[in-house]
């Protein structure tokens, strides 16, 4: 292999891919423009549909319940602290009703309520609502909060009536002190998306350069004067991995440059989640931050290799895309199925798994659970698989039998 | 001068190509005649290099295509297929100077002989355009300009002529005739008999990876007492179908 002749490929082929509008424009702009306003949409409607769920909750009667005195048990003593819930009119048909949209809570009171409040006697309110739509579902909490702190009103009354202390029903109070690390829930979407972004992007962003630097030779017939040159074969094949590599990094860097301009756009979307601290905060050692830069960079070169040995046995660039797609579902399945896993779930044998070591290492780093072994052990692994990765795609180019499959 | 000893080729248990041997003098056009599946672009991709001979070998300007594959390389130049395969987003002369960079010519020298070959094929007008938008002559030009950038001594044509249309053969015609005028050793392959008839000095006839009959036309003709190439063709390869 001579350094002359990977360079000259290299720089070849990052001049003529630069030169292709459709890929800069799938790989760079589109990525930098669709993330802000993906942020922005997204970040849009779950505000609104969160002031929906706790701003806007109607709730009608049922015909039988829509009397005075239940009316005024409602308005006056279970609602009267919550503005939010209004009441209004009484349906004959509960499910309709909330089906068509017109309310989003219809409620059933006992008639003989008072008589049986006076005796004691435990009555019902029966709440109808539908439990499939998000925002009846949300606002479901509040209302059934309004019931229960009324019920615990009553109840407080009547004990105050017997003489008894209110606060023997409460034996235990329980407090809550968030003892995650450096406000560590706040970043919890961010720990969620960027590891599955991250993986996803780099199995995604070399697939246009690798379908184009091997099949696409081939099919425009510039392969066969290339392999005749004085450049050997591995000289090739690593002038082209080189250019694979670089332009999956600059897809992964436009996008997380989406992700900044979309994170300043819409500074709350990645702190979406109850309990978090509403900013994003990290405190990530320098050395596990490298660490985990590494290993990602290096599934990013495992990537490229394979690509590149997928592009060779090809014998088209229609058929490179189609094995090509195949890749993304494989970069998929670890990344959706580690989505939810929060830094302390992680385990050795995922340091050590291909793809999913580059996801956990990222896990980690953003959750501030730092374990150097672990970080160390994703990054070896990393690397023998560049390596064999990379045996493989110089094995694919030097069999005659899928170089010259057409 | 290119010296072919017993190569052979073998896919598998299928043998594509049958101990053939041959020789081809300076300035001379050699021509592999013979049907598609014959044999021809596997022996032109072994002296290309790009197929590993299962056994034989052959001397290519004084290399042994087994021992310096990359010497070999240095003193060929090829052209395969009708279609002219061309970076289309690169000029005529970035796709040109790409091939004369990879066959480790120095930058003064190349872009001096790029001036030249504009100047030989006519491509001074649009040297520094991109190739996506040429017409097809202008690709041809520019595809002959890269075959010969490194100045090889031998070149090979693999159909060179095939799906092309009259004025488009006439210029591949034309060319090789000026790689013969300029000394080169050329094998030429095909299975157009009016080419092969027109072009080549001499002419070896392949038939399911063996070399059934080698000469020039004259003693073809004689040797199997025939009136014309099409009849020894028919005779030959019919005999062994």
């Amino acid at each position: 292999m001579s350094l002359k002749h990977v360079w000259i490929v290299f720089k070849k082929e990052v001049k003529d891919i630069s030169r292709d509008r459709r890929t800069l424009l799938t790989n760079l702009l589109i990525p930098i423009i669709l993330m802000p306003l993906l942020f922005t949409f997204l970040g849009g409607s779950m505000k609104k549909m969160e002031k929906d769920i706790t701003e806007n909750i109607t709730v009608a009667l049922t015909r039988e319940s829509d009397t005075e005195e239940i009316r005024n048990l409602l308005e006056n003593e279970v609602f009267k602290n919550y503005p939010n819930i209004k009441l209004n009119g009484s349906v004959d048909n509960p499910a309709e009703a909330i089906q068509n949209d017109k309310f989003r809570f219809v409620i059933d009171v006992e008639k003989d309520f008072s008589s049986r409040l006076e005796q004691g006697i435990p009555y019902t309110i029966t709440i109808h609502y539908d439990q499939s739509d998000t925002k009846s579902s949300g606002s479901f909490g509040i209302l059934a909060e309004a019931i229960r702190s009324y019920s615990q009103k009553t109840v407080k009354n009547r004990l105050i009536e017997m003489n008894i202390d209110p606060q023997i029903l409460e034996p235990v109070t329980i407090q809550q002190v968030n003892a995650a690390k450096d406000n560590a829930s706040g970043n919890f979407m961010i720990m969620m998306m960027l590891p599955m972004m991250a993986s996803i992007l780099i199995a995604v962003g070399g697939i246009p350069a690798a379908t184009d630097l091997v099949a696409g030779e081939k099919e425009r017939g510039t392969f066969e004067p290339l392999l005749t040159t004085q450049a050997g074969r591995m000289s090739v094949l690593f002038g082209k991995y080189l250019t694979v590599t670089l332009f999956s990094f600059v897809s992964v860097i436009a996008q997380l440059i989406g992700v900044v301009i979309g994170g300043m756009i819409n500074p709350t979307f990645f702190t979406m989640v109850e309990g978090g601290s509403g900013e994003l905060s990290f405190s990530i050692p320098t050395g596990a931050l490298l660490l985990s830069i590494l290993t990602i960079i290096t599934l990013g070169m495992v990537f490229s290799a394979v690509q590149l040995a997928i592009s060779t046995y090809a014998r088209s660039f229609k058929e490179a895309q189609t094995y090509l797609s195949f890749l993304i579902f494989a970069a998929m399945i670890p990344s959706y199925a580690t989505m939810m896993m929060q830094p302390d779930d992680l385990q050795l044998y995922m340091f050590i798994v291909p793809l999913l070591n580059a996801i956990a290492s990222l896990k980690m780093i953003l959750g501030s659970v730092i374990n150097y072994t672990y970080l160390g052990i994703g990054l070896g692994t990393s690397l023998i698989y560049v390596i064999l990765s990379l045996m493989f795609a110089a094995w694919m180019f030097n069999k005659e039998k899928y170089l010259f499959r057409n | 001068m290119l010296e072919i000893i017993e190569l052979t080729k073998k896919f598998g248990e299928v043998k594509a190509v049958n101990g053939i041997s041959f020789q081809v003098n300076e300035g001379e056009i050699f021509g592999l005649l013979g049907e598609n599946g014959a044999g021809k672009t596997t022996t032109l991709r072994m002296l290309a290099t790009m197929l590993q001979p299962t056994s034989g070998t052959a001397i290519l300007g004084g290399y042994d295509l087994i021992r310096e594959p990359e010497k070999v390389r240095s003193r060929i130049g090829i052209l395969f297929g009708g279609e002219s395969g061309l970076y289309d987003r690169l000029t005529a002369a970035e796709n040109i100077a790409y091939f004369g960079r990879l066959n480790n010519m120095d930058e003064g020298k190349l872009k001096e002989r790029i001036r030249e070959l504009a100047k030989v094929f006519d491509m001074e007008e649009y040297i520094d355009r991109r190739a996506g938008k040429f017409s097809k002559g202008m690709k041809q030009k520019v595809a002959f300009a890269r075959s010969i950038v490194h100045n090889p001594d031998i070149m090979l044509f693999d159909e060179p002529t095939s799906g092309l249309d009259v004025s488009a053969i006439r210029n591949v015609h034309e060319f090789i005739l000026d790689c013969k005028a300029q000394g080169k050793t050329i094998v030429l392959s095909s299975h157009t008999m009016s080419e092969v008839e027109k072009l080549c000095d001499r002419i070896g006839i392949i038939h399911k990876g063996n070399l059934v009959a080698q000469g020039t036309i004259a003693e073809l003709l004689e040797q199997h007492s025939c009136g014309s190439m099409e009849e020894v063709f028919v005779k030959l390869v019919g005999e062994k179908l």
